[in-house]
């Protein structure tokens, strides 16, 4: 069953498509990647679903319906770049987000202190948030994603920036929301941190959807007919040999792609040949990353993996 | 997409943020101690005429004049105290100039204000010649214009003989008592309260205005450059949003009115205080009452422009370059309302009290200097209400796509080309 289904988007702006045709289906109780470049089209797709922006063409259902602006009042929202109000406190601002969020009372109320006290930050309820440190700001933001208890989460670019307690912190959060059965959706450019926790992606590149599907699926594809190689020697004659589809430099790895996924001793055999110092030879993997640059190629100076160190 | 209840939710936390705050307290209660405090203080100067020991030479060439001015001036007490000290004595024009190179050094070194010389030709067209290092102290020939006058009059009439009456009428000068004639009401006099009422209203009208504004705009872009605005249109719309902050902020600037108006609404309704018959008020409750609403229209309209160049701009420098077209449309009729307290029945005043955005400046200004019919005022209400209208649709366009917008400036060219962007 999937929870939402985008089908056909596309939006343009002065004659830039930022998403084209693009459709996949977030399923029900799913950690949902969206995979791509800055710039991909990202940000503008996660606008559509929640109705901030409208589609030139296509739709976005939700449990088969079109998504309203009621949808709104299912989603919290995490995005890139965050930001509250300097000079409110802590318990306003809260408040605040959640009773836009249809949500308020006492028990709201109650809420927000549990969560406060989860977080550490109950003694600074009447603090203004230009008195909290960045890392006690980025706590409330937490909160205010998911206080109105939304069956929908929308994370964007959830660990940039984050300190290492947070990032932490933000993962539990997750993997609880998770056990609780909200769906939740990440955009992100970092491969190996979708890798690590999505169950499903979309990948997309200049507007779109170049790969989508269960990962485990994906991987298990795309790894019988790619070699992950290390090497000493001289690999050149494979660019041409009938055995070989492409030859990819991932940086650490190099990818070699075969046309017929159970030829895979036989270039084992062929580099042995020809005196290729063999150090790693696996035809049974490959990251999410290696996929990406094989799909949509490498930019140059772009570094895919960067800053992936506290996932 | 309109929501009510999200409107609702941001205009009670605008309300909360603005009308609970300290600065709105500080601001409401600053602005009338700034303004009389400007007020008084050019009442202030204009009392500290500083003419004390004022020095003249009064010099008359015929001897009737000089009994006739030196009996005036001895009547009034600032000479009887010689707050002014003046010395009296005959010449003719020969000897005046042997006087003039005598007392020269006097005069420059202002030991001697002025010399004054009175010629027998007076009595014909009453010139009088002013010798002084400073030939243009308007507090001495207003002192003096008046007691001199009556002296030349008396010596003119007196051989012809005229009763002191008639002497004395002959020099008073024409007052006008003015009165307001209205449709309803007998003719009343007039003093000059509704002229200090309407330049009240018209600076009130026009600061509030640009302060509130302003504070809208930067409002707006805080809310872009924190990128507070994902989370807020994740939750409504950007019409609510729009909606809630420029109803809330449009409530709070009436409010802040009413306490502002409070004094003068005590004067109308009650005899808690009353003022000198020269500053006679000649307002009513309905004044007030369209003063307020068509503050309320006006501001909501002003507060969507402001919004709008907000949503359009990254920062505050960026916005300030963008704000003069709305400036103008303040600041123009502002001058305009300025000058209709010379002649508020002017085709110019008249045209303005109805022409979109000056209407909402000049009216009141209009309004409280003159008798304007009720279908005037109510086809100014409507005209404003139209005018917000168009203005709330326009300024939503642009402010839905602004907002989210972030980088390069845009030019006036593409923000255009927003208004037929579907969002």
């Amino acid at each position: 069953m999937n929870a939402l289904e985008v089908k056909n988007l596309t939006k343009t702006f002065d004659k830039i498509i930022a998403v084209d045709n693009a459709s996949f289906e977030v399923p029900e109780g799913s950690i949902f990647g969206l995979i791509g470049r800055n710039g991909a089209g990202k940000t503008t797709t996660i606008r559509m679903m929640m109705n901030i922006y409208i589609p030139d063409s296509g739709e976005v259902l939700l449990r088969g319906n079109k998504v309203d602006h009621q949808f709104k009042d299912k989603v919290g929202y995490l995005p890139e770049e965050r930001g509250l109000y300097k000079k409110s406190k802590v318990m306003d601002i809260l408040l605040y987000f959640a009773e836009l969020k249809g949500k308020k009372g006492k028990d709201i109320h109650k809420k927000a202190e549990e969560y406060l006290e989860r977080f550490e930050l109950l003694d600074r309820k009447t603090a203004k948030i230009e008195d909290l440190s960045k890392g006690n700001q980025q706590k409330v933001q937490f909160i205010s994603t998911i206080l109105h208890d939304p069956e929908f989460i929308i994370l964007d670019e959830p660990f940039s920036g984050l300190d290492p307690i947070n990032t932490n912190l933000l993962k539990e959060i997750i993997l609880d929301l998770k056990k609780q059965g909200k769906v939740i959706i990440f955009s992100t450019h970092l491969m190996d941190f979708a890798e690590r926790m999505c169950d499903h992606i979309a990948m997309i590149d200049h507007g779109k959807v170049i790969l989508k599907g269960r990962l485990s699926d994906i991987k298990a594809k795309y790894s019988q007919e790619n070699i992950s190689l290390n090497y000493e020697g001289d690999i050149s004659f494979l660019n041409s040999h009938p055995l070989v589809d492409k030859v990819e430099d991932f940086g650490n790895t190099t990818g070699i792609r075969i046309k017929d996924a159970s030829k895979t001793q036989e270039l084992l055999k062929l580099l042995v040949d020809n005196k290729v110092k063999v150090k790693r030879f696996d035809a049974n993997d490959i990251t999410l990353h290696e996929i990406f640059i094989s799909l949509a190629g490498k930019v140059e100076g772009e570094q895919l993996t960067a800053g992936v160190a506290n996932v | 997409m309109f929501s009510l209840d999200k409107t609702l939710t941001v205009i009670k936390r605008e309300l909360r943020d603005k009308l609970l705050s300290k600065s709105f307290v500080i601001m409401t209660l600053l602005l009338p101690i700034f303004m009389f405090g400007i007020l008084g203080f050019q009442t202030f100067l204009l009392t500290q005429e500083s003419d004390e020991g004022t020095t003249i030479e009064l010099v008359s060439e015929n001897e009737d004049v000089l009994y006739n001015i030196q009996k005036v001036f001895q009547e009034r007490t600032f000479i009887q105290n010689e707050y002014y000290k003046v010395n009296y004595s005959q010449k003719d024009r020969e000897q005046l100039q042997n006087f003039l190179e005598e007392k020269r050094t006097d005069l420059l070194s202002d030991k001697l204000t002025a010399i004054i010389f009175v010629p027998q030709t007076a009595l014909n067209n009453k010139d009088v010649e002013y010798y002084s290092k400073n030939p243009n102290n308007r507090t001495v020939f207003d002192k003096l214009r008046d007691m001199i006058n009556n002296a030349l009059v008396e010596t003119y009439f007196e051989d012809k003989n005229f009763s002191q009456e008639e002497i004395q009428f002959a020099g008073m000068r024409v007052g006008f008592n003015t009165f307001r004639i209205s449709a309803d009401k007998d003719a009343e006099e007039e003093g000059v309260g509704n002229l200090i009422a309407s330049f009240l209203f018209t600076f009130l009208l026009y600061f509030s205005l640009i302060f509130l504004g302003t504070m809208m705009m930067r409002a707006v872009i805080e809310e872009k450059t924190s990128k507070i605005v994902e989370v807020l249109l994740s939750s409504c719309s950007s019409k609510d949003l729009m909606t809630g902050k420029i109803l809330g902020t449009g409530i709070t600037g009436v409010m802040q009115m009413f306490i502002w108006l409070l004094p003068v609404i005590m004067l109308i309704t009650t005899s808690v205080f009353t003022l000198p018959a020269d500053f006679n008020l000649k307002l009513d409750m309905g004044m007030i009452f369209y003063f307020l609403i068509n503050y309320f229209i006006g501001l909501m309209t002003f507060l969507g422009l402001f919004a709008s160049v907000g949503a359009i701009f990254d920062n505050d420098q960026d916005a300030q370059s963008g704000i003069w077209p709305i400036m103008m449309l303040i600041m123009i009729p502002f001058f305009i309302a300025i000058t209709s307290q010379n002649n508020p029945d002017s085709a110019l005043i008249k045209i303005s009290s109805f022409v979109p955005f000056s209407s909402i400046i000049v009216m009141p200004a209009r309004m409280t200097l003159v008798e304007v019919p009720l279908w005037e005022l109510l086809a100014a209400v409507v005209i404003n209400i139209a005018t917000f209208f168009g203005i709330f649709m326009l300024a939503g366009k642009i402010y839905r796509v602004g907002i989210l917008r972030t980088g390069k400036k845009p030019t006036w060219a593409e923000v255009v080309k927003w208004f037929k962007y579907q969002y």
